[in-house]
């Protein structure tokens, strides 16, 4: 911080630095598993089909990309909106999107029968979910044509009440184990996914950052308030507009994906901001890389600590998030803000 | 260049009016000090200069354009404000705050430049922040910080300065430099000066032209020396003081009530 | 020239129809033997029950977490639960089939799976009348259908010989219950209901899908003659304070509410029959005297 001030130095250093993290992190949780495979055998190209390539590249490999990229646009998401929304505290499940595509996901996974072999009606019922629910919030916390932070995050917690009370009530009236699949959907997983789905998903995620980091210079204005950003030039209402849209279509993709996982929208970027700084053009990308790091270790512990029997990932955020959180805020309670 | 306000009206929805039938101009190189009780509508008035609040009734204009109809960047790059309060909720370096004051000189793309660096840099010695450079505003004290947010402005490189308030949160060293930084930044740069001010007397000395405002409307515009007078001042501040001329600078003597 | 190329195509035409005579049995025959999997996986108690009872067990090398019968299978390696099955579990047993229930919990595992190029075999035991199906369709994904059908046979004849003990006797009004908070019941379209219904035994609920939650209210005002509380298998016993506090209803009056260990029943396996005998029973004790 000696400068204080982001130079081309920093940026790329500190990107720099994250992306071989993260690389060894996807490698290092690529060869861990509740089973042990021999890498050397998964990757020679010779033996075909040995189980440890099948497990390699069918079970953990997908997985651990999913995760990275689950965790990066959650992260992602939660620093933009935590600056939209002026709000150190705020997660992306917050503004009410998740709960709508959790319970569209919910639906089709209750009521839709599963037909064509392929579990993509449920991702698809919940991605439209989110589209409607954005539709919907927005209409609600518009105030006179523009997005209010204080209505929409009112908006977002009534809407996540109610979709929630839904999601009960669902529960009540399908049977036991479709309750406990439910469940399951409902805390997250990143396991059993394809790599097209993996790899459309990573596209539309760095899509979304390069949007976000678009407006990387706005977001620092805006975190200062509207009127401020307007002296400065922001033009605040499409700058909203964009920003909520680019940061709520990440969240309603990746909860159709992979259910509700949470904490990693609200520590990863409030940590990274304590530990890099507050200027928005260093922090989103590094948001992405330590939210995918965040999230792969998760899952990595998630499917390690029991043996066959799998945590859900969500789990492991909330118990690994809260102390870290914890610790962060003690350390600096300082810097989180003159409020 | 000229930022004018003609007969402009503010109110809320279903409110009554905050300003109302305002008519107010500042040219080139003048300095305005604005001032009147509480609630009179005076930082209303600078939200509507700035173009960042839109009148219900009447028009701003900015060199002859109406500021509705010019462009949140280019309007940043001639108009900047210093705000009466100077909340930050995130922690951003002294440095990183003074230099979003490029932002409106800057593309999308890249960062600052050295220039931009040396702009902010040099606001930052005028106000006396440099030593700070690297903390986050958040550790600063209240003064500290509204002296940073100067610095921000300045770092605009406007033509127009309006301040909401300047001196409010500094201790009588920093008020003083930052007025004698506002003159210099006037008679030096050529910077016109918008302050809505507390200090009556502070007023006087340094700006050119005074504006009262009361209940949201102008109620007299002029020298100091026209408009600082004891009925004049008894009739929008509704209280009683007495003017004195002291070694040629026009002191304003507030009359405490004394118990018998 | 044409009419020798003729010929000659007519001659390997006939060549063909000879050498596929002799293929197909022989290659229908080596089907026959690749198609007994030496290397089963099972998904759930119900299959794992059914491939040892057909005398599959010896080839089963991965079981669910919940699978706990026949003893034998205590030592076997498990694969995680029925509704998160772990695929990579799965893949390092390199199983030659895989078999397990439907289930929206499992439906990516299975996908999974079957990319990774796994044959997985998934079975549908909704209803009581479903058994006989999902029995053969498991005999048949292991390779012994011969197994299946005399497992299906001795079922059938088992469960015939408790419904032969059943014959007129007079119907009762029973309430079944799997949970107590929140107060479950078997519906009329569940398993469970089912085998309520081939005991000779009137269902008070009537209505509300597979699994109804009650009110404490509807209890009161159906009156059971007798109330099963079969507690999911963990809440061993019917608590006395629950039920004795409804002292208008019929069954609590006569001293009818009987506990059930319920995960026998629950199973769509090869101890139906029996579990069958221990619920009529329990609603008809006069008929076991």
């Amino acid at each position: 911080m000696a400068v204080g001030y982001l130079t081309w130095r920093r940026l790329f250093g500190v990107i720099g630095a994250l992306l071989v993290i993260l690389l060894i992190t996807l490698v290092a949780a690529a060869a861990v598993g509740p089973v042990r495979i021999d890498l050397w055998r998964a990757l020679d190209p010779t033996v075909g089909g040995s189980p440890d390539a099948l497990i390699l590249f069918r079970a953990r490999i997908p997985r651990v990309l999913l995760a990275a990229v689950v965790g990066g646009a959650l992260a992602t998401a939660g620093t933009a909106l935590q600056a939209l929304l002026r709000n150190p505290l705020a997660d992306p499940h917050l503004v009410g999107i998740s709960g709508g595509a959790a319970l569209a996901g919910v639906c089709a996974l209750a009521f839709a029968p599963p037909v064509f072999g392929r579990s993509i009606i449920v991702p698809a019922a919940a991605f439209l979910g989110a589209l409607v629910s954005i539709w919907l919030v927005v209409r609600l916390a518009l105030v006179g044509g523009r997005i209010e932070s204080y209505a929409l995050l009112l908006i977002g917690v009534i809407y996540n009440a109610f979709t929630g009370a839904l999601l009960m009530f669902i529960n009540t009236i399908v049977d036991f184990f479709q309750a406990h699949g439910i469940l399951f959907w409902l805390m997250g997983s990143v396991a059993n996914q394809d790599y097209d789905l993996i790899a459309a998903l990573a596209i539309y995620t760095l899509a979304g950052l390069g949007l976000l980091l678009l407006r990387a210079r706005d977001l620092d204005c805006l975190s200062l308030g509207d009127a401020r950003a307007a002296e400065l030039g922001v033009a605040v209402e499409r700058a909203r507009w964009q920003i909520f849209l680019a940061a709520a279509l990440l969240v309603g993709a990746v909860v159709s994906v992979s259910g509700m996982i949470g904490f990693v929208g609200l520590v990863v970027p409030h940590v990274m901001r304590l530990l890099v700084g507050a200027d928005h053009r260093l922090l989103l990308p590094v948001s992405y890389l330590a939210g995918a790091i965040f999230l792969v270790c998760a899952d990595t512990a998630a499917r390690t600590v029991l043996g066959a029997t799998e945590i859900p990932v969500g789990v492991v955020t909330a118990l690994a998030g809260a102390p870290v959180f914890a610790y962060l805020l003690r350390r600096d309670r300082r810097s989180l803000g003159t409020q | 260049m000229r930022l004018c306000a003609e007969r402009v009206r503010f109110s809320y929805p279903r409110g009554a009016d905050v300003v109302s039938d305002v008519s107010l101009a500042v040219g080139s190189g003048e300095m305005l000090a604005v001032a009147g009780p509480n609630g009179s509508g005076k930082s209303t008035l600078l939200g509507l200069l700035s173009g960042v609040s839109t009148p219900s009734a009447g028009q701003v204009l900015l060199e002859g354009r109406d500021v509705r109809t010019i462009d949140r960047r280019e309007m940043a790059r001639s108009i900047a404000v210093v705000p009466q309060d100077a909340a930050m909720t995130f922690p951003f370096t002294v440095a990183e705050t003074v230099l979003m004051g490029r932002a409106p000189h800057r593309g999308r793309f890249g960062l600052e430049t050295p220039r931009d660096v040396a702009v902010a840099e040099r606001a930052m010695e005028r106000t006396g922040v440099s030593e700070f450079a690297g903390r986050p505003v958040t550790e600063l004290s209240g003064g500290e910080r509204q002296r940073v947010v100067i610095a921000r402005a300045l770092a605009q490189e406007p033509r127009i300065l309006l301040l909401d308030e300047p001196t409010t949160h500094l201790d009588l060293r920093h008020a003083t430099a930052v007025l004698d930084l506002l003159a210099e930044l006037n008679v030096t740069d050529g910077v016109a000066i918008v302050a809505v001010l507390h200090d009556l007397t502070s007023a006087a000395m340094h700006f050119g032209r005074i504006a009262f405002l009361r209940a949201g409307q102008l109620v007299a515009e002029g020298s100091p020396e026209e408009i600082v007078q004891e009925s004049m001042i008894r009739r929008v501040f509704d209280v009683d003081v007495r003017v004195r001329m002291d070694a040629g600078v026009l002191v304003v003597h507030p009359m405490p009530k004394r118990p018998n | 020239m044409r009419g020798q190329a003729k010929k000659r195509a007519g001659w390997g035409r006939a060549t063909l129809c000879a050498l596929g005579i002799a293929i197909i049995p022989t290659a229908a025959c080596a089907a026959a033997d690749a198609a007994l999997p030496a290397r089963i996986v099972s998904l759930a108690p119900s299959v794992t029950e059914t491939l040892f009872a057909m005398g599959a067990g010896a080839r089963v090398v991965g079981i669910s977490d919940f699978c706990d019968y026949p003893p034998a299978v205590v030592d076997l390696p498990r694969i995680g639960s029925f509704v998160s099955p772990s695929v990579e579990a799965v893949l390092a047993l390199e199983p030659d089939v895989v078999i397990g229930n439907q289930s929206p919990g499992n439906l990516r595992a299975v996908e999974t799976l079957r990319r990774a190029g796994v044959r997985v075999v998934i079975v549908r035991p909704t209803r009581l009348a479903d058994v006989p199906t999902t029995t053969r369709q498991i005999a048949a994904a292991a390779g012994t259908p011969e197994a299946g059908e005399r497992l299906v046979a001795r079922m059938d004849r088992e469960m015939a010989a408790v419904r032969a003990r059943l014959a007129d006797v007079p119907r009762r009004r029973v309430l079944m219950v799997v949970g107590r908070t929140p107060l479950v019941a078997v519906g009329p379209g569940s398993f469970l209901g089912d085998l309520v219904a081939e005991a000779r035994a009137d269902n008070v609920v009537s209505s509300g899908g597979a699994w109804p939650r009650l009110s404490v209210e509807f209890v009161i005002a159906a009156d059971p003659e007798v109330i099963i509380d079969s507690g999911m298998g963990t809440e061993e016993g019917a608590s006395g304070d629950f039920w004795d506090r409804l002292d208008s209803v019929a069954a609590v009056r006569a001293g009818r509410v009987h506990p059930f260990l319920s995960y026998r029943v629950l199973r769509q396996g090869p101890r139906l029959p029996a579990a069958f005998a221990d619920l009529a029973r329990v609603i008809h004790p006069e008929r076991w005297p």
